[in-house]
């Protein structure tokens, strides 16, 4: 008798691949032999494309790299700019990036705790996380005049002052209840349980030579977390969360109290934001501005992991070369191992619970 | 087994009181959301005194900006078609004469209409 497998192709139009990720399965009756992840159709050229633009050009375009986390490739762009030019940012400015880094952190992991649910069958939750990041999305919209491509923050500073403090005001004071209300429907969910509970075992050895960075290394019991060193959250007062779970309901549930842990920073964010006095900066950057020659890199955690950006300048008004690390593009190469093992209808589920976003990943 | 349909039950009673709240959803095109005063919509020009700085700082190459022979007279073209409402321009602009409106809804019969042509003279 021979035994004969299947070739089946999952993707990319597929509606739970969170874009469009090919994954080319082998089958043996519905166990996955093997997994081929295939990247690259929204290739932009995100990396080539800064070559022929001035840094002020670039810097509205690196908001698309992660369309749901545009604040973090603002800050990686502005970051840079600020080291090679010798930038100190003051108290004000740097609270306000950290208390709307945040806020984009929770918007994020709110539309991850959508989709995955969504992924698994639960209509309910995707409506329900969608309801409370709109309210995200509107305080975002009112300070910046767009809800997802923001070209907020300038090199030095912010664009304007920050205003509407009682709009994040109300958010952090609703969202722990509604949280709360996501955990009494998913966490115990005895569905939810069976679908994610020992899948997608992560190992931390493995994690660690797959380059995994986040939530996904924390879930797999290791203690990483960049924000912890990173200057901008200096002052500011956090836990790192870490789970020894290992599987996909360890993510879920590091997403969820990270989410918490991200109201606890917004809060002191806001403290002092209130207090702090008008901001005086007179932020035109020159249009011409130059880089001296040299390479730079900085680095941050963005909410898939830890977002990385290297600018080599030739001393002109545009990169020579520039670079981008993204969280999401290990995790998509980690689904090749993942996935052996499992069953097909796992697949989307540890597929879902990496938190795979694709123009991260093809960039 | 009893700690698991808790839990269950509990989930379906949270989803539940849902049906008794007011829908958060505005039926589109019916009902149309106000948008606020920074929002970036369609460019606005007025003012313009001709220093083709947007054009240097437009990321996507949606602004074109000529002198005549003489460079008395200048031209410039905002191809909508090509913007992604970024704001740089209406941002660098020293005399403050682009501004973005709150208009979104942009589609339209002819490509011609999303092209917003101007033209002026230069001082010196």
């Amino acid at each position: 008798m021979t035994i004969t497998t299947l070739k089946l192709n999952l993707g990319p139009q597929h509606p739970s691949t969170h874009g469009v990720l090919r994954l080319l399965l082998e089958l043996d009756g519905e166990k996955i032999l093997s997994c081929e992840p295939d990247v690259g159709y929204l290739h932009r050229g995100m990396e080539k494309m800064a070559e022929k633009m001035s840094y002020i050009q670039y810097l509205p375009t690196v908001d698309r790299i992660d369309y749901l986390a545009g604040f973090f490739y603002s800050e990686l762009l502005c970051r840079i700019i600020e080291n090679a030019t010798g930038i100190e940012l003051p108290d004000k400015v740097r609270a306000i990036r950290v208390m709307l880094l945040e806020l984009n952190r929770i918007s994020s992991h709110l539309l991850w705790v959508g989709a995955f649910l969504m992924d698994l069958g639960a209509v309910s939750p995707f409506f329900y996380a969608f309801r409370e990041r709109e309210m995200i999305l509107r305080f975002f919209e009112k300070l910046t005049g767009q809800r997802m491509m923001y070209n907020y923050f300038v090199f030095g500073g912010v664009r304007k002052d920050i205003e509407y403090l009682d709009d994040v005001n109300e958010i952090i004071s609703v969202l722990p209840e509604k949280i709360n209300d996501y955990e009494k429907i998913i966490t115990e969910n005895p569905i939810f349980l069976r679908r994610t509970e020992k899948k997608g075992v992560l190992e931390a050895g493995k994690a660690i030579n797959y380059a995994i960075t986040g939530v996904n290394l924390r879930a797999s019991g290791i203690d990483y977390d960049y924000r912890n060193q990173d200057s901008l959250y200096k002052g500011f007062d956090f836990r790192t969360i870490v789970l020894e779970g290992k599987d996909a309901w360890a993510r879920y549930k590091v997403r969820i109290m990270e989410m918490r842990e991200s109201i606890n920073i917004i809060k002191q964010a806001l403290d002092y934001l209130k207090k702090a006095k008008p901001l005086e900066q007179h932020l035109i950057p020159p249009v011409n501005l130059k880089l001296p020659e040299g390479d730079y890199t900085a680095q941050i955690e963005a909410p898939r992991g830890l977002a990385c950006c290297f600018v080599r300048s030739d001393g002109t008004d545009k990169p020579c070369r520039l670079k981008w690390r993204t969280g999401s593009y290990y995790s998509v190469n980690l689904l090749r191992e993942l996935l052996v093992g499992e069953y097909l209808n796992d697949a989307i589920a540890v597929a879902g619970s990496l938190d795979i976003i694709l123009p991260e990943v093809d960039k | 087994m009893l700690e698991l349909s808790r839990a269950l039950l509990e989930g379906l009673w949270t989803v539940f009181k849902h049906l008794f709240k007011k829908p958060v959803t505005l039926e589109y095109p019916e009902k149309r959301r106000e948008m606020n005063n920074v929002f970036r919509g369609k460019l606005e020009v007025s003012g313009c005194v001709g220093c083709g700085i947007c054009q240097k700082v437009c990321p996507s190459g949606a602004i074109t900006f000529k002198k005549d022979e003489y460079g008395k007279v200048y031209f410039y073209k905002f191809d909508l078609k090509k913007c992604i409402f970024c704001g740089n321009c209406a941002f660098y602009c020293p005399k403050g004469a682009i501004k973005m409106t709150k208009y979104y809804e942009l589609a339209c019969e002819k490509s011609e209409e999303l092209e917003l042509v101007y033209k002026g003279g230069c001082d010196d």
